[in-house]
Protein backbone atom coordinates (compact mmCIF):
# COMPACT_ATOMS: atom_id res chain seq x y z
CA UNK A 1 0.00 0.00 0.00
CA UNK A 2 2.66 2.46 1.11
CA UNK A 3 4.79 1.30 -1.81
CA UNK A 4 1.97 2.04 -4.27
CA UNK A 5 1.48 5.50 -2.77
CA UNK A 6 5.19 6.24 -2.97
CA UNK A 7 5.35 5.22 -6.62
CA UNK A 8 2.28 7.24 -7.61
CA UNK A 9 3.58 10.28 -5.72
CA UNK A 10 6.96 9.93 -7.44
CA UNK A 11 5.35 9.74 -10.91
CA UNK A 12 3.14 12.77 -10.29
CA UNK A 13 6.02 14.77 -8.83
CA UNK A 14 8.18 13.80 -11.78
CA UNK A 15 5.77 14.91 -14.52
CA UNK A 16 4.30 17.98 -12.85
CA UNK A 17 7.41 19.47 -11.24
CA UNK A 18 10.77 17.96 -12.11
CA UNK A 19 10.34 17.69 -15.88
CA UNK A 20 9.07 21.25 -16.18
CA UNK A 21 12.24 22.78 -14.77
CA UNK A 22 14.58 23.50 -17.68
CA UNK A 23 17.90 22.26 -16.29
CA UNK A 24 21.22 22.97 -18.00
CA UNK A 25 22.66 20.05 -19.95
CA UNK A 26 19.37 18.81 -21.36
CA UNK A 27 18.75 16.12 -18.76
CA UNK A 28 16.95 15.72 -15.49
CA UNK A 29 16.72 13.49 -12.43
CA UNK A 30 14.46 10.44 -12.50
CA UNK A 31 12.48 10.25 -9.25
CA UNK A 32 10.49 7.16 -10.22
CA UNK A 33 13.69 5.17 -10.69
CA UNK A 34 14.95 6.30 -7.29
CA UNK A 35 11.62 5.42 -5.64
CA UNK A 36 11.75 1.91 -7.14
CA UNK A 37 15.37 1.47 -6.03
CA UNK A 38 14.58 2.71 -2.52
CA UNK A 39 11.59 0.39 -2.13
CA UNK A 40 13.43 -2.61 -3.56
CA UNK A 41 16.37 -2.04 -1.20
CA UNK A 42 14.11 -2.62 1.79
CA UNK A 43 11.88 -5.34 0.33
CA UNK A 44 14.19 -7.77 -1.43
CA UNK A 45 14.42 -9.00 -5.04
CA UNK A 46 10.98 -10.61 -5.57
CA UNK A 47 8.90 -7.75 -4.19
CA UNK A 48 11.35 -5.32 -5.75
CA UNK A 49 10.77 -6.81 -9.20
CA UNK A 50 6.98 -6.78 -8.73
CA UNK A 51 6.98 -3.17 -7.48
CA UNK A 52 9.28 -2.22 -10.36
CA UNK A 53 7.02 -3.89 -12.91
CA UNK A 54 3.91 -2.10 -11.57
CA UNK A 55 5.71 1.26 -11.31
CA UNK A 56 6.98 0.84 -14.87
CA UNK A 57 3.53 -0.01 -16.19
CA UNK A 58 2.09 3.07 -14.45
CA UNK A 59 4.90 5.17 -15.93
CA UNK A 60 4.04 3.79 -19.36
CA UNK A 61 0.37 4.68 -18.93
CA UNK A 62 0.51 7.98 -17.04
CA UNK A 63 0.09 10.89 -19.45
CA UNK A 64 1.86 12.50 -21.18
CA UNK A 65 3.22 9.42 -22.94
CA UNK A 66 4.24 8.88 -26.52
CA UNK A 67 6.30 5.73 -26.16
CA UNK A 68 5.36 2.08 -26.45
CA UNK A 69 3.75 0.64 -23.30
CA UNK A 70 5.81 -2.04 -21.55
CA UNK A 71 9.19 -0.39 -22.05
CA UNK A 72 9.53 0.91 -18.52
CA UNK A 73 7.70 -2.10 -17.05
CA UNK A 74 10.63 -4.14 -18.35
CA UNK A 75 13.32 -1.69 -17.24
CA UNK A 76 12.00 -1.11 -13.73
CA UNK A 77 11.26 -4.80 -13.12
CA UNK A 78 14.88 -5.57 -13.90
CA UNK A 79 16.12 -2.64 -11.81
CA UNK A 80 13.84 -3.59 -8.89
CA UNK A 81 15.25 -7.12 -8.92
CA UNK A 82 18.80 -5.83 -9.13
CA UNK A 83 18.32 -3.36 -6.28
CA UNK A 84 16.59 -5.97 -4.10
CA UNK A 85 19.37 -8.47 -4.70
CA UNK A 86 22.08 -5.92 -3.98
CA UNK A 87 25.50 -5.49 -5.54
CA UNK A 88 28.04 -5.44 -2.70
CA UNK A 89 26.50 -2.87 -0.38
CA UNK A 90 23.95 -0.13 -0.69
CA UNK A 91 25.91 2.65 -2.41
CA UNK A 92 27.26 0.53 -5.31
CA UNK A 93 23.75 -0.92 -5.76
CA UNK A 94 22.17 2.51 -6.18
CA UNK A 95 24.92 3.68 -8.54
CA UNK A 96 24.70 0.55 -10.69
CA UNK A 97 20.89 0.79 -10.86
CA UNK A 98 20.95 4.47 -11.86
CA UNK A 99 23.47 3.73 -14.61
CA UNK A 100 21.83 0.53 -15.85
CA UNK A 101 18.22 1.81 -16.10
CA UNK A 102 18.61 4.43 -18.87
CA UNK A 103 20.94 2.16 -20.84
CA UNK A 104 18.40 -0.67 -20.66
CA UNK A 105 15.61 1.71 -21.72
CA UNK A 106 17.73 2.93 -24.61
CA UNK A 107 18.52 -0.66 -25.61
CA UNK A 108 14.82 -1.58 -25.72
CA UNK A 109 14.04 1.61 -27.64
CA UNK A 110 16.77 0.64 -30.08
CA UNK A 111 15.36 -2.88 -30.43
CA UNK A 112 11.94 -1.64 -31.53
CA UNK A 113 13.48 1.00 -33.77
CA UNK A 114 12.53 4.07 -31.74
CA UNK A 115 13.75 7.13 -33.71
CA UNK A 116 14.29 8.98 -30.43
CA UNK A 117 17.22 6.80 -29.43
CA UNK A 118 20.09 8.37 -31.33
CA UNK A 119 23.83 8.37 -30.63
CA UNK A 120 23.48 12.06 -29.79
CA UNK A 121 21.00 11.28 -26.99
CA UNK A 122 23.24 8.52 -25.64
CA UNK A 123 26.29 10.76 -25.56
CA UNK A 124 24.78 14.01 -24.29
CA UNK A 125 21.41 13.66 -22.63
CA UNK A 126 21.83 10.33 -20.82
CA UNK A 127 25.04 11.20 -18.92
CA UNK A 128 23.48 14.51 -17.81
CA UNK A 129 20.39 12.70 -16.54
CA UNK A 130 22.51 10.09 -14.76
CA UNK A 131 24.46 12.83 -12.98
CA UNK A 132 21.28 14.62 -11.86
CA UNK A 133 19.74 11.35 -10.68
CA UNK A 134 22.88 10.42 -8.73
CA UNK A 135 22.92 13.88 -7.12
CA UNK A 136 19.34 13.43 -6.00
CA UNK A 137 19.81 9.77 -5.03
CA UNK A 138 21.00 10.06 -1.37
CA UNK A 139 18.09 12.21 -0.09
CA UNK A 140 15.41 10.44 -2.14
CA UNK A 141 16.48 6.89 -1.33
CA UNK A 142 16.92 7.82 2.33
CA UNK A 143 13.44 9.38 2.44
CA UNK A 144 11.76 6.46 0.67
CA UNK A 145 13.37 3.77 2.84
CA UNK A 146 12.69 5.74 6.02
CA UNK A 147 9.02 6.47 5.28
CA UNK A 148 8.57 2.90 4.17
CA UNK A 149 10.10 1.39 7.32
CA UNK A 150 8.15 3.63 9.65
CA UNK A 151 4.73 2.99 8.14
CA UNK A 152 5.30 -0.69 7.65
CA UNK A 153 6.27 -1.28 11.27
CA UNK B 1 15.00 -14.15 0.78
CA UNK B 2 18.00 -13.50 -1.42
CA UNK B 3 18.71 -14.54 -4.93
CA UNK B 4 16.76 -17.81 -5.13
CA UNK B 5 15.40 -19.83 -8.03
CA UNK B 6 11.91 -18.60 -7.26
CA UNK B 7 13.03 -14.97 -7.40
CA UNK B 8 14.62 -15.55 -10.79
CA UNK B 9 11.52 -17.31 -12.04
CA UNK B 10 9.32 -14.38 -11.00
CA UNK B 11 11.71 -11.89 -12.57
CA UNK B 12 11.68 -13.91 -15.77
CA UNK B 13 7.88 -13.98 -15.82
CA UNK B 14 7.64 -10.23 -15.24
CA UNK B 15 10.18 -9.43 -17.94
CA UNK B 16 8.37 -11.73 -20.36
CA UNK B 17 5.06 -10.04 -19.54
CA UNK B 18 6.64 -6.64 -20.17
CA UNK B 19 8.03 -7.82 -23.50
CA UNK B 20 4.64 -9.22 -24.53
CA UNK B 21 2.94 -5.91 -23.69
CA UNK B 22 5.69 -4.06 -25.55
CA UNK B 23 5.38 -6.21 -28.67
CA UNK B 24 1.58 -6.09 -28.76
CA UNK B 25 1.53 -2.33 -28.30
CA UNK B 26 4.29 -1.75 -30.82
CA UNK B 27 2.82 -3.96 -33.52
CA UNK B 28 -0.77 -2.73 -33.29
CA UNK B 29 -0.05 1.01 -33.03
CA UNK B 30 -3.16 3.19 -32.80
CA UNK B 31 -5.69 0.34 -32.59
CA UNK B 32 -3.77 -1.22 -29.72
CA UNK B 33 -5.71 -3.39 -27.23
CA UNK B 34 -3.92 -1.37 -24.54
CA UNK B 35 -5.75 1.76 -25.64
CA UNK B 36 -8.56 1.42 -23.03
CA UNK B 37 -5.93 0.92 -20.33
CA UNK B 38 -4.08 3.97 -21.55
CA UNK B 39 -7.31 5.99 -21.62
CA UNK B 40 -7.97 4.92 -18.03
CA UNK B 41 -4.49 5.97 -16.97
CA UNK B 42 -4.92 9.20 -18.88
CA UNK B 43 -8.16 9.96 -17.07
CA UNK B 44 -6.83 9.07 -13.64
CA UNK B 45 -3.40 10.68 -13.86
CA UNK B 46 -4.68 13.55 -15.98
CA UNK B 47 -7.10 14.56 -13.25
CA UNK B 48 -4.42 14.22 -10.60
CA UNK B 49 -1.99 16.24 -12.71
CA UNK B 50 -4.53 19.01 -13.19
CA UNK B 51 -4.97 19.37 -9.46
CA UNK B 52 -1.25 18.93 -8.90
CA UNK B 53 -0.45 21.70 -11.36
CA UNK B 54 -2.81 24.14 -9.70
CA UNK B 55 -1.00 23.53 -6.41
CA UNK B 56 2.47 23.57 -7.91
CA UNK B 57 2.07 26.66 -10.07
CA UNK B 58 2.10 29.28 -7.26
CA UNK B 59 5.19 27.60 -5.77
CA UNK B 60 6.94 27.63 -9.12
CA UNK B 61 5.98 31.25 -9.69
CA UNK B 62 7.35 32.15 -6.29
CA UNK B 63 10.75 30.67 -7.08
CA UNK B 64 10.66 32.24 -10.51
CA UNK B 65 9.98 35.58 -8.85
CA UNK B 66 12.93 35.17 -6.49
CA UNK B 67 15.21 34.41 -9.42
CA UNK B 68 13.91 37.40 -11.36
CA UNK B 69 14.10 39.89 -8.46
CA UNK B 70 17.36 41.58 -9.55
CA UNK B 71 15.93 42.20 -12.97
CA UNK B 72 12.54 43.36 -11.70
CA UNK B 73 13.66 46.89 -10.85
CA UNK B 74 15.00 47.43 -14.32
CA UNK B 75 11.82 46.00 -15.75
CA UNK B 76 9.62 48.38 -13.77
CA UNK B 77 11.56 51.31 -15.17
CA UNK B 78 11.18 49.99 -18.68
CA UNK B 79 7.48 49.36 -18.20
CA UNK B 80 6.93 52.90 -16.96
CA UNK B 81 8.58 54.25 -20.08
CA UNK B 82 6.51 51.86 -22.18
CA UNK B 83 3.33 53.05 -20.47
CA UNK B 84 4.00 56.66 -21.34
CA UNK B 85 4.66 55.73 -24.93
CA UNK B 86 1.55 53.56 -25.15
CA UNK B 87 -0.68 56.31 -23.79
CA UNK B 88 0.62 58.54 -26.52
CA UNK B 89 0.10 55.87 -29.13
CA UNK B 90 -3.44 55.22 -27.96
CA UNK B 91 -4.60 58.60 -29.20
CA UNK B 92 -3.22 58.06 -32.65
CA UNK B 93 -4.31 54.44 -32.82
CA UNK B 94 -7.98 55.31 -32.52
CA UNK B 95 -7.74 57.00 -35.87
CA UNK B 96 -5.82 54.10 -37.33
CA UNK B 97 -8.27 51.58 -35.98
CA UNK B 98 -11.20 53.02 -37.83
CA UNK B 99 -9.23 52.90 -41.01
CA UNK B 100 -8.02 49.37 -40.42
CA UNK B 101 -11.52 47.98 -39.78
CA UNK B 102 -12.58 49.34 -43.12
CA UNK B 103 -9.58 47.79 -44.78
CA UNK B 104 -10.20 44.47 -43.07
CA UNK B 105 -13.79 44.40 -44.19
CA UNK B 106 -12.73 45.20 -47.68
CA UNK B 107 -10.15 42.51 -47.98
CA UNK B 108 -12.17 39.98 -45.98
CA UNK B 109 -8.91 38.37 -44.96
CA UNK B 110 -9.03 38.76 -41.23
CA UNK B 111 -11.74 36.21 -40.76
CA UNK B 112 -10.17 33.86 -43.31
CA UNK B 113 -6.73 33.88 -41.78
CA UNK B 114 -7.94 33.35 -38.24
CA UNK B 115 -7.90 30.07 -36.42
CA UNK B 116 -10.40 28.94 -33.82
CA UNK B 117 -8.19 28.28 -30.85
CA UNK B 118 -8.96 26.64 -27.51
CA UNK B 119 -6.59 27.94 -24.83
CA UNK B 120 -5.04 25.48 -22.37
CA UNK B 121 -2.42 25.26 -19.64
CA UNK B 122 0.44 22.80 -19.55
CA UNK B 123 -0.03 20.65 -16.45
CA UNK B 124 2.66 17.99 -16.83
CA UNK B 125 5.70 17.24 -18.91
CA UNK B 126 7.48 14.06 -19.93
CA UNK B 127 11.20 13.99 -20.40
CA UNK B 128 12.31 11.49 -17.79
CA UNK B 129 11.73 8.65 -17.61
CA UNK B 130 11.42 8.32 -21.35
CA UNK B 131 13.04 9.77 -24.41
CA UNK B 132 10.00 11.60 -25.73
CA UNK B 133 9.23 15.29 -25.48
CA UNK B 134 5.55 15.50 -24.62
CA UNK B 135 3.33 17.64 -22.41
CA UNK B 136 -0.11 17.20 -20.89
CA UNK B 137 -2.57 20.07 -21.27
CA UNK B 138 -5.79 20.71 -19.35
CA UNK B 139 -8.11 20.78 -22.35
CA UNK B 140 -9.68 17.59 -23.69
CA UNK B 141 -12.52 16.14 -25.70
CA UNK B 142 -15.02 18.19 -23.67
CA UNK B 143 -13.41 21.35 -25.06
CA UNK B 144 -13.53 20.10 -28.62
CA UNK B 145 -9.96 18.82 -28.79
CA UNK B 146 -9.41 15.80 -31.03
CA UNK B 147 -6.45 13.67 -31.98
CA UNK B 148 -4.01 15.18 -34.53
CA UNK B 149 -4.87 18.82 -33.93
CA UNK B 150 -2.27 21.57 -34.14
CA UNK B 151 -1.02 23.11 -30.90
CA UNK B 152 0.57 26.57 -30.90
CA UNK B 153 1.28 29.41 -28.53
CA UNK B 154 1.67 33.15 -28.92
CA UNK B 155 5.04 32.75 -30.60
CA UNK B 156 4.59 29.84 -32.96
CA UNK B 157 4.03 26.14 -33.52
CA UNK B 158 4.33 23.89 -30.46
CA UNK B 159 3.25 20.41 -31.53
CA UNK B 160 0.29 18.16 -32.15
CA UNK B 161 -2.26 16.29 -30.07
CA UNK B 162 -1.67 12.53 -29.92
CA UNK B 163 -4.08 11.41 -27.24
CA UNK B 164 -7.27 12.87 -25.80
CA UNK B 165 -9.24 12.13 -22.66
CA UNK B 166 -12.32 14.02 -21.46
CA UNK B 167 -10.49 16.87 -19.74
CA UNK B 168 -6.82 16.48 -20.63
CA UNK B 169 -4.81 15.67 -23.72
CA UNK B 170 -1.26 14.71 -24.60
CA UNK B 171 0.76 16.88 -26.96
CA UNK B 172 3.93 15.70 -28.68
CA UNK B 173 6.23 18.70 -29.07
CA UNK B 174 8.01 19.84 -32.19
CA UNK B 175 11.28 18.98 -30.46
CA UNK B 176 10.40 15.29 -30.11
CA UNK B 177 12.78 13.33 -32.35
CA UNK B 178 9.92 11.13 -33.55
CA UNK B 179 7.77 14.01 -34.73
CA UNK B 180 7.95 15.41 -38.23
CA UNK B 181 6.25 18.52 -39.56
CA UNK B 182 6.13 19.83 -43.09
CA UNK B 183 7.72 23.28 -43.33
CA UNK B 184 8.09 25.93 -45.98
CA UNK B 185 10.67 28.67 -46.29
CA UNK B 186 8.84 31.98 -46.28
CA UNK B 187 11.12 33.43 -48.93
CA UNK B 188 11.31 31.17 -51.93
CA UNK B 189 8.53 28.77 -50.95
CA UNK B 190 10.92 25.82 -50.83
CA UNK B 191 9.55 22.94 -48.78
CA UNK B 192 11.14 20.58 -46.30
CA UNK B 193 10.64 18.62 -43.11
CA UNK B 194 11.22 19.72 -39.52
CA UNK B 195 12.36 17.04 -37.05
CA UNK B 196 13.08 17.39 -33.36
CA UNK B 197 16.56 16.58 -32.13
CA UNK B 198 15.74 16.32 -28.43
CA UNK B 199 18.01 18.62 -26.47
CA UNK B 200 15.00 20.15 -24.67
CA UNK B 201 13.78 21.91 -27.81
CA UNK B 202 16.41 24.59 -28.17
CA UNK B 203 16.91 23.67 -31.83
CA UNK B 204 15.02 21.65 -34.43
CA UNK B 205 16.42 20.12 -37.61
CA UNK B 206 15.11 21.30 -40.97
CA UNK B 207 15.69 19.11 -44.01
CA UNK B 208 15.27 20.99 -47.28
CA UNK B 209 14.08 18.69 -50.03
CA UNK B 210 15.64 20.65 -52.89
CA UNK B 211 19.41 20.45 -52.55
CA UNK B 212 20.00 23.23 -55.08
CA UNK B 213 17.86 25.86 -53.33
CA UNK B 214 19.64 28.49 -51.32
CA UNK B 215 19.55 28.11 -47.57
CA UNK B 216 21.09 30.61 -45.18
CA UNK B 217 20.81 31.61 -41.53
CA UNK B 218 18.03 34.11 -40.81
CA UNK B 219 15.48 32.56 -43.16
CA UNK B 220 12.11 31.88 -41.57
CA UNK B 221 10.02 28.72 -41.56
CA UNK B 222 6.25 28.35 -41.48
CA UNK B 223 4.25 25.14 -41.35
CA UNK B 224 3.50 23.68 -44.75
CA UNK B 225 0.19 22.14 -43.79
CA UNK B 226 -1.12 18.66 -44.41
CA UNK B 227 -4.22 17.07 -45.84
CA UNK B 228 -7.35 18.65 -44.27
CA UNK B 229 -5.19 20.57 -41.82
CA UNK B 230 -4.22 17.52 -39.75
CA UNK B 231 -1.97 17.23 -37.92
CA UNK B 232 -0.56 20.65 -38.81
CA UNK B 233 -2.48 23.60 -40.19
CA UNK B 234 -0.60 25.70 -42.75
CA UNK B 235 1.02 29.05 -42.19
CA UNK B 236 1.93 28.79 -38.50
CA UNK B 237 5.40 30.23 -37.82
CA UNK B 238 7.88 27.53 -36.77
CA UNK B 239 11.26 29.15 -36.35
CA UNK B 240 14.24 30.90 -37.83
CA UNK B 241 17.25 29.11 -39.29
CA UNK B 242 20.33 29.47 -37.15
CA UNK B 243 22.99 27.43 -38.90
CA UNK B 244 23.27 25.43 -42.08
CA UNK B 245 25.12 22.15 -42.14
CA UNK B 246 27.42 21.44 -45.06
CA UNK B 247 26.19 18.22 -46.69
CA UNK B 248 27.99 17.95 -50.01
CA UNK B 249 26.74 15.25 -52.33
CA UNK B 250 23.51 14.57 -50.48
CA UNK B 251 20.01 14.79 -51.88
CA UNK B 252 18.69 17.01 -49.11
CA UNK B 253 20.18 19.95 -47.25
CA UNK B 254 20.13 20.15 -43.47
CA UNK B 255 19.84 23.24 -41.30
CA UNK B 256 19.13 23.83 -37.63
CA UNK B 257 16.39 26.27 -36.71
CA UNK B 258 15.52 27.96 -33.44
CA UNK B 259 11.77 27.56 -32.78
CA UNK B 260 9.83 30.78 -32.14
CA UNK B 261 7.96 29.05 -29.32
CA UNK B 262 10.09 28.51 -26.21
CA UNK B 263 9.64 24.75 -25.96
CA UNK B 264 11.70 24.48 -22.78
CA UNK B 265 9.29 26.54 -20.67
CA UNK B 266 5.75 26.13 -21.99
CA UNK B 267 2.76 27.34 -20.05
CA UNK B 268 -0.23 28.71 -21.97
CA UNK B 269 -0.85 27.06 -25.34
CA UNK B 270 -3.74 26.95 -27.79
CA UNK B 271 -5.22 24.03 -29.70
CA UNK B 272 -6.46 24.81 -33.20
CA UNK B 273 -9.93 23.29 -33.30
CA UNK B 274 -10.94 25.02 -36.51
CA UNK B 275 -8.52 25.98 -39.26
CA UNK B 276 -8.75 28.86 -41.71
CA UNK B 277 -10.43 28.30 -45.02
CA UNK B 278 -7.26 29.02 -46.88
CA UNK B 279 -3.54 29.20 -46.26
CA UNK B 280 -2.77 32.57 -44.61
CA UNK B 281 0.84 32.39 -46.00
CA UNK B 282 3.26 34.42 -43.95
CA UNK B 283 0.53 36.60 -42.43
CA UNK B 284 0.87 35.00 -39.00
CA UNK B 285 4.58 35.55 -38.56
CA UNK B 286 5.46 37.58 -35.46
CA UNK B 287 6.15 41.25 -36.08
CA UNK B 288 9.84 41.10 -35.25
CA UNK B 289 10.30 38.25 -37.69
CA UNK B 290 8.47 40.01 -40.48
CA UNK B 291 10.67 43.06 -40.30
CA UNK B 292 13.87 41.03 -40.45
CA UNK B 293 15.59 40.97 -43.85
Amino acid sequence: MIAALTVVAAILLQVTVVNRVPLPGGGGPDLVLLAVVGLALTRGPVTGAVIGFCAGLLTDLAPPTAHVAGQYAFVFAAVGFLAGRGVRGMVPTVVVCVLVAPLLAAAIGGLIGDPRVTPDVLVRSLPASAVYTLLLAPPTVWLVTRVHRRYRA
Amino acid sequence: MRDTRRARLILGLLLTAALVILTVDHRTGVGSPLEPLRAGGSWLFGTAERFGASVVRPVGEFFGMLADAPRAHEQIKRLEADNARLRRDLVTSQLDRRRSTQLERMLGLASLGRYTVVPANVVARRGHPGFEDAVEIDAGADDGVRRDMTVLNGQGLVGRVVQVSATTSTVVLLSDPASAAGARLVDGDEIGVVNGVGDGGRLVRFRLLDSTASLSPGLRLVSFGSHKGTPYVPGVPIGVIERVEATPGELTRIAYARPYADLTALDVVGVVVGGPRRDPRGALLPDEARTQP
